[in-house]
């Protein structure tokens, strides 16, 4: 920066670099910086800031952002669709639409009685997305290789789970609130896009969803445990692992 | 001076320094700036106009509601990011969203969608501050590593984390004012509506975060200069 210069402050330079001053004080910020280093300097720096600052990049959320807020939204009060403000009478296609759920609701359990020709669901199926459902082979394969990643995610989790145990005795209790309060809400984020992969089978969308929320919480976990060694320092780490 | 500043009537900027603000383009009957027009193109199928977003949100079309998640979750999660730092910015979007979307049924179209997602997203990373204020504040380096993954259009990433990490050590008033409209392209009106001030204290609040960003750029050995030849 050049000298120091007090004619104009700083902040009037950045008012006339955006156009707010009369057209007096415009003329005159133009004849002094003329003649005035520290000015021109100033008023460069101003002008550079403002575009740079307009060029600065926006983060992307969290792949799983949307399956938190989702969840968040969903464990709404069940009946705050009776308040008086929500009120309204029925239309003919709500009507039709509440038609269509009896339908299903009754005919499809009569369905399944009948000898329906889907395959039963396995046993213990607890995997990603419900292979019982699944009529193509390909889908089937497909479905048990998403299960599988999801067991190898589940178990990596538990190892990093375990390590980090060792240090969070060395914790105060802020610190563990604030570790359970972080692991909660990734925990979350895998419940809600594990319903979503079990809602869309053979929808590669739900599982890779349901991989990023894993990754997330994984990558927390390991960077917690890298440095976790030293009390506190893992608070310093992002929630999603950064 | 800042007084005579704040009393004087509100003028559209002129200079065409001011890159985002001179950038506005209308879409969906909305000044929004190229940020949000990029978004604009929600993944969703919804429809394109605000009014009947919300609308269909009010129906319970959750096609929609996410729909108008994808066209504001950048702009509502670095806001987050650049108040609170990365370490809570996602919890800070998502109670954000929730106000959003718990609070529709009350939105009556006084200002613009944006406006109103952009001041209850501000709201919701204040009053998160407010609930952490005993604990660390975030530190420049969390804001500096968040953006790391956030590749620059053009120039040097390096010399962008340095403003972003300058960024992060204003006091929070200048930082969130500066944000708004420099980095986020909003007018003073907006962000007088946004934070519920004048446009006269949004102006002020604004050179005087400029001037402070300034020194401490300057204190890091960045100028003009340096900024264009980036």
């Amino acid at each position: 920066m050049a000298g120091a210069c007090k004619v104009f402050a700083t902040e009037r330079l950045s008012a006339f670099v955006d156009g707010e001053l009369s057209a007096n004080e415009t003329a005159a910020v133009r004849a002094h910086a003329a003649t005035c280093e520290h000015c021109t300097t100033a008023i460069a720096d101003l002008r550079a800031l403002v575009v740079n600052a307009s060029a600065l990049g926006e983060p992307e959320p969290p792949p799983t952002l949307w399956a938190s807020i989702e969840g968040a939204l969903d464990r709404a009060p069940r009946w705050s669709w009776l308040s008086i403000g929500n009120w309204r009478p029925f239309s003919v296609g709500a009507l039709a639409g509440a038609a269509a759920v009896a339908l299903l609701m009754f005919a499809l359990p009569a369905l399944h009685r009948s000898g329906s020709r889907l395959p039963a669901a396995p046993p213990g199926a607890e995997a990603v997305a419900t292979a019982s459902t699944a009529i193509d082979p390909l889908l089937n394969e497909a479905e048990a290789e998403f299960a599988e990643a999801a067991a190898a995610y589940e178990r990596s989790i538990a190892k990093l789970r375990a390590l980090l145990e060792r240090e969070e005795a060395r914790w105060s209790p802020h610190e563990r609130s604030r570790m359970a309060e972080r692991l909660a809400r990734l925990d979350d984020s895998i419940a809600r896009s594990r319903e979503l992969a079990r809602r869309t089978p053979g929808d590669s969308a739900g599982n890779e969803q349901l991989f990023a929320a894993y990754q997330q919480k994984i990558a927390f976990l390991a960077a917690a445990v890298h440095r976790g060694g030293e009390a506190g320092e893992w608070d310093k780490l992002g929630a999603h692992g950064r | 001076m800042d007084n005579a500043s704040a009393a004087m009537p509100v003028k559209p900027p002129t200079t065409p320094m001011l890159g985002a603000t001179a950038q506005l383009t209308a879409v969906d009957g909305l000044r929004l700036g190229p940020r949000a027009a990029t978004e604009a193109n929600a993944k969703v199928h919804a429809p394109d106009n605000d009014a009947a977003l919300v609308d269909a949100i009010r129906r319970g079309d959750a096609g929609s509601r996410e729909a108008l998640y994808h066209r504001f979750k950048r702009r509502v999660y670095a806001l987050a990011v650049r108040i609170v730092g990365s370490v809570d910015a996602e919890e800070v979007a998502q109670e954000a969203f929730i106000r959003i979307f718990r609070g529709l049924t009350k939105f009556r179209g006084d200002s613009a969608l944006a406006t109103w997602i952009y001041r209850l997203a501000v709201n919701a990373a204040l009053s998160h501050r407010s609930r952490r204020a005993s604990a660390a504040q975030p530190e420049a380096d969390e804001v500096v590593e968040a953006h790391a993954s956030a590749e620059p259009a053009h120039g040097d990433a390096v010399l962008r984390a340095r403003l972003e990490r300058a960024l992060a050590r204003l006091p929070v008033g200048y930082r969130t004012v500066i944000v708004l409209h420099d980095v986020e392209g909003l007018e003073h009106e907006e962000v007088a509506q946004i934070l519920g001030c004048h446009v006269g204290t949004s102006k002020s609040q604004l050179h005087k975060a400029r001037a402070r960003l300034r020194e401490m750029l300057a204190a890091d050995g960045i100028t003009a200069a340096t900024l264009e030849n980036a």
